[in-house]
């Protein structure tokens, strides 16, 4: 650290004038920042919750900021990785936790007790692509013919053969010599990765939840190279999206997404998806249930809003989240005119939050 | 969760008072503020993003939000965050990536969340004719094509310490991972690859540099031949960075930008709230990322900085390039990196040849002076146990001479480092330090002109390396030769040695203005052992040897 490394050194008592006068001067900035600062309307309650990243667009949505500031709510909220959630973050500093599955609320209320939660909303999990990874999938089996169907058993043989995309016969558009792998998220950390883990272990343990550690051990050496060989990974799904949508093909040819996500950019007034953007879904996929754990009574005001307000229920159904009223949704695709989602018929349950915490254990990151 | 007005204003003043007390003037150009102030964020930083500064004045006046940067070096940055040393004095960390951070033990748990805010491809600029006479304009070029170039000597490059910068490390990944690598993350056995392709690669590094400033700094004054040396055909950084320099204009011939075709390592700048940080901070750390990744912010930082917008949306400019760039898988185990950058410092890189002038004469017997020495040339033959430590010793197959000098050159102590097994070599370069004694007057320049004698000699008996000589020195200048003499000689060494730079130290009561024309003089730089621990500028400088 050399840089600035002789400042001390060039301290100096100033003269009292000036030394007051830049007080008076600091003091007039501190005091009319902190006038910025307050907010609007004091009377708000103000409320802190720690999500995960995928839900933040909602959240920073001055409609939904309305909804809540017309119900006394000022809510404002970090976002971090589900099991970081349950895990090392410092709760204390927060109402409510949002982390983005049952499992990952489940590992959570071990720790932190509460009476209620609540599941205002489900996404399944999804691939976003691009048009010309399409084609090789389909001509690699992966995706079939015309359809959105992302066909986990196909992909996973390719995988276990470590495939690169230079090797995929007739590969001009993207003989990129890299392995063929789905892009996700840092599984240790992240829901959306752990989600995948979910229903890959599922096909792996031939066609079966993994429910108990023999399974665990079974399933283990075949999904860990689908984390590992990408390397590092970015915490959350969010900034895995961004990257998708702003890095492009080269960088994240497959990413795995929460089908929220790419639905809440289609159905936004300003859409910033790539031109050959494509959604797969995979089979078998699995349901993420977003799970509202209260740390306050404060934080229960949250969850009875997000569930129950016509208005936010509305507002979910435009970031692309499927509320437990399926009506609000399929509203939201069609006044846009975007064609419905398939009707997703391959969907497994995610393992139970122990049973995926045996998973994770096994593919090395720490409890 | 919000404080009264009054009481927050308080403590901010009572912040701002003891700000005030500590470093008059500006705030913002300390280095690092320790003292929390409500709208200030003390952020510990990578150095190359002080070019962001008039972006962030104006972030400042939108969001109230200031910036109030400490400058570290990649891995020295990842060792204060995982220690949790940054957790009382610092709000945020802002590097080029936190990639290297996420592999320490306990670091993870450090940080909360981070936001993107641009991202930079680190590549390889290349002079326009060079570029030229390879064929490499106008068409995909690979790793395996470049690294064929530079065993052959067809261009010569500079590069950053991958141990002291994020370049450097991104370079030494990216190249094994296209080289030996299966197109997966690396693994432990790639990681320890001696392919000689890696080797070719390396081999072509002609400038090397502790710092992206330095290195840039240098390569100008190379190129436009402010500096002895040969100018250098090539640079690895930022795209960012290389476009800067392009537009500047003070380059005599603009720079290709190579990006290889089979990937490239992204950095994407995660300004990252730590785990520790208030409340506070945590809202002033939101409002800040907000404005920074507005479209029209967004779009400022591309056009003032030529660094890639983190925001999906903003269209890319045409000096960007259109080309898909493929991203490289980086490793995501901690031995794997360790690993690599093991075998890259002791067998891969060039090898370096390194002369140490030690100033033994009387006055180093002050105030253990002569303990310091000896504790700084033992913390650089492997007592330093720290992360930067570990990569920063004398490495396999370097060559280290000790010259100690007081009011003559005294006899100089040659080793060469074991390439597999570098600890005994280490543990007798300690012991020649220890035996090191205070007395007598001080020939500074007779001395470093010995030190260019020997290093004549042993370049012509072996003239591959990397060749540097570091000089330490207490005080002035009181037998022999003098400044002038150096300077005479300076500009008549033959072309074998013009190449060769001094890397100073100041120390005790050496002479500033001296050390600095004799760095100036040669192509290498001042480093300041007043301020700083000499045991931390001995490890400093071996990211420039």
């Amino acid at each position: 650290m050399t840089v600035g490394g002789g400042r001390r050194s060039g301290r100096r008592v100033l003269s009292g004038v000036i030394a007051l006068a830049l007080l008076a001067v600091i003091a007039f900035v501190v005091l009319r920042d902190i006038g910025g600062r307050t907010d609007p309307a004091p009377e708000l309650t103000a409320v802190t919750g720690v999500i995960g990243s995928e839900k933040l667009p909602f959240f920073a949505d001055q409609r939904v900021k309305d909804v809540f500031a017309a119900n006394g709510l000022d809510v404002r909220v970090d976002s971090a990785g589900s099991r970081q959630i349950a895990t090392t973050v410092v709760l204390d500093n927060y109402d409510f936790a949002f982390p983005s599955s049952s499992p990952a609320a489940d590992r959570l209320l071990a720790a932190r007790p509460t009476p209620r939660t609540y599941a205002p909303f489900s996404s399944p999990m999804a691939v976003a692509t691009f048009a010309p990874i399409v084609d090789l999938l389909t001509r690699a089996g992966v995706v079939a013919p015309g359809t959105q169907t992302f066909d986990m058993r196909r992909y996973l043989e390719l995988a276990a053969a470590s495939t690169r995309w230079d090797q995929l016969p007739g590969n001009t558009t993207f003989p990129a010599r890299k392995d063929l792998l789905v892009s996700t998220t840092d599984v240790c950390q992240s829901n959306s990765a752990a989600m995948y883990l979910g229903f890959a272990s599922y096909v792996v343990n031939g066609e079966a939840v993994v429910a108990d550690p023999a399974g665990v051990a079974a399933v283990t050496p075949a999904v860990q190279p689908l984390f590992r060989d990408q390397g590092y990974s970015p915490p959350s799904t969010e900034v895995l999206f961004e990257d998708y949508q702003s890095a492009g093909m080269g960088r994240v040819p497959m990413a795995l997404v929460y089908e929220a996500q790419y639905l809440a950019e289609e159905l936004s007034s300003d859409p910033t998806l790539p031109a050959d953007a494509r959604l797969l879904y995979p089979s078998p996929t699995v349901f993420s249930r977003h799970t509202l754990v209260p740390l306050e009574p404060v934080g229960d005001r949250v969850g009875e809003l997000l569930t129950t307000n016509p208005e936010l229920i509305a507002l979910t159904a435009q970031y692309g989240f499927r509320p437990t009223d399926p009506r609000p949704f399929t509203e939201a695709i069609t006044a846009r005119g975007l064609p419905a989602p398939p009707t997703l018929v391959d969907v497994v349950e995610p393992p139970s939050y122990d049973i995926l915490e045996g998973m994770l254990a096994g593919l090395g990151c720490a409890p | 969760m919000r404080r009264p007005a009054a009481a927050s204003a308080a403590v901010a003043l009572i912040a701002a008072v003891a700000l005030l007390a500590g470093c008059a003037g500006s705030p913002e150009a300390t280095d690092g503020p320790t003292e929390p102030e409500p709208g200030l964020l003390r952020v510990l930083a990578g150095s190359e993003l002080a070019d962001l500064a008039p972006i962030l004045d104006e972030a400042a006046q939108a969001t109230g939000v200031r910036v109030g940067f400490d400058f570290t070096g990649t891995l020295d940055g990842a060792e204060t965050v995982a220690s949790g040393r940054a957790d009382t004095t610092h709000d945020a960390t802002w590097f080029s990536s936190n990639r290297y951070l996420a592999l320490q033990p306990g670091a993870p748990a450090k940080l909360g969340t981070a936001t993107e805010i641009v991202s930079s491809p680190v590549v390889l600029g290349l002079r326009r004719s060079v570029a030229d006479a390879l064929g490499w304009i106008g068409r995909p070029v690979t790793w395996s094509e470049i690294a064929a170039a530079a065993g052959a000597r067809q261009f010569s490059y500079g590069m950053t310490d991958p141990s002291a910068s994020n370049t450097g490390f991104s370079t030494v990944v990216a190249v094994a991972t296209a080289l030996v690598g299966s197109g997966a993350a690396l693994t432990v056995e790639q990681a320890a690859s001696t392919a000689p392709a890696l080797k070719d690669f390396f081999a072509a590094q002609t400038l090397a540099a502790g710092s992206s400033g330095f290195l840039q700094d240098a390569y100008v004054r190379r190129a436009t031949r402010a500096d002895p040396g040969p100018p250098v055909d090539g640079l690895i950084n930022y795209e960012s960075v290389l476009l800067g320099l392009n537009a500047e204009g003070t380059l005599p011939e603009p720079l290709e930008l190579i990006y290889p075709a089979d990937g490239v390592i992204t950095a994407e700048y995660p300004f990252t709230v730590l785990a520790s940080a208030s409340q506070q901070a945590r809202d002033d750390h939101r409002k800040l990322t907000e404005y920074l990744r507005t479209p029209a912010v967004q779009q400022a930082l591309m056009d003032r900085t030529f660094r890639r917008p983190a925001v999906p949306g903003v269209a890319l400019a045409p000096v960007l390039g259109t080309a898909t760039l493929v991203e490289l898988p980086f490793p995501a185990q901690a031995e794997v990196v360790d690993t690599l950058l093991t075998s890259y410092f002791d067998k891969i890189r060039r090898p370096s040849r390194t002369i140490y002038v030690l100033d033994t004469s009387g006055s180093m017997g002050q105030d253990d002076r002569i303990g310091d020495l000896r504790r700084s040339l033992a913390g650089i033959a492997g007592a330093d146990p720290s992360l930067t430590g570990q990569y920063r010793r004398f490495r396999g197959r370097e060559e280290v001479t000790l010259l100690p000098f007081s009011s003559t050159p005294g006899t100089p102590q040659t080793f060469v480092v074991d390439e597999n097994d570098p600890g005994p070599t280490r543990a007798r370069i300690a012991d020649a330090g220890n035996a090191l004694q205070a007395d007598g007057g001080t020939a500074i320049y007779d001395s470093l002109r010995r030190a260019y004698d020997i290093a004549g000699e042993q370049i012509a008996t072996d003239p591959d390396r990397f060749t540097s000589i570091v000089l330490m020195t207490d005080g002035e200048n009181t037998e022999g030769s003098d400044v002038g003499a150096f300077r005479d000689y300076a500009g008549s060494r033959p072309a074998d040695l013009r190449t060769v730079p001094v890397f100073t130290v100041l120390f005790g009561e050496s002479d500033n203005e001296q050390m600095t024309e004799v760095a100036t003089l040669t192509g290498g730089r001042t480093f300041d052992a007043r301020t700083a621990p000499l045991a931390e500028v001995f490890k400093e400088i071996r990211g420039y040897v």
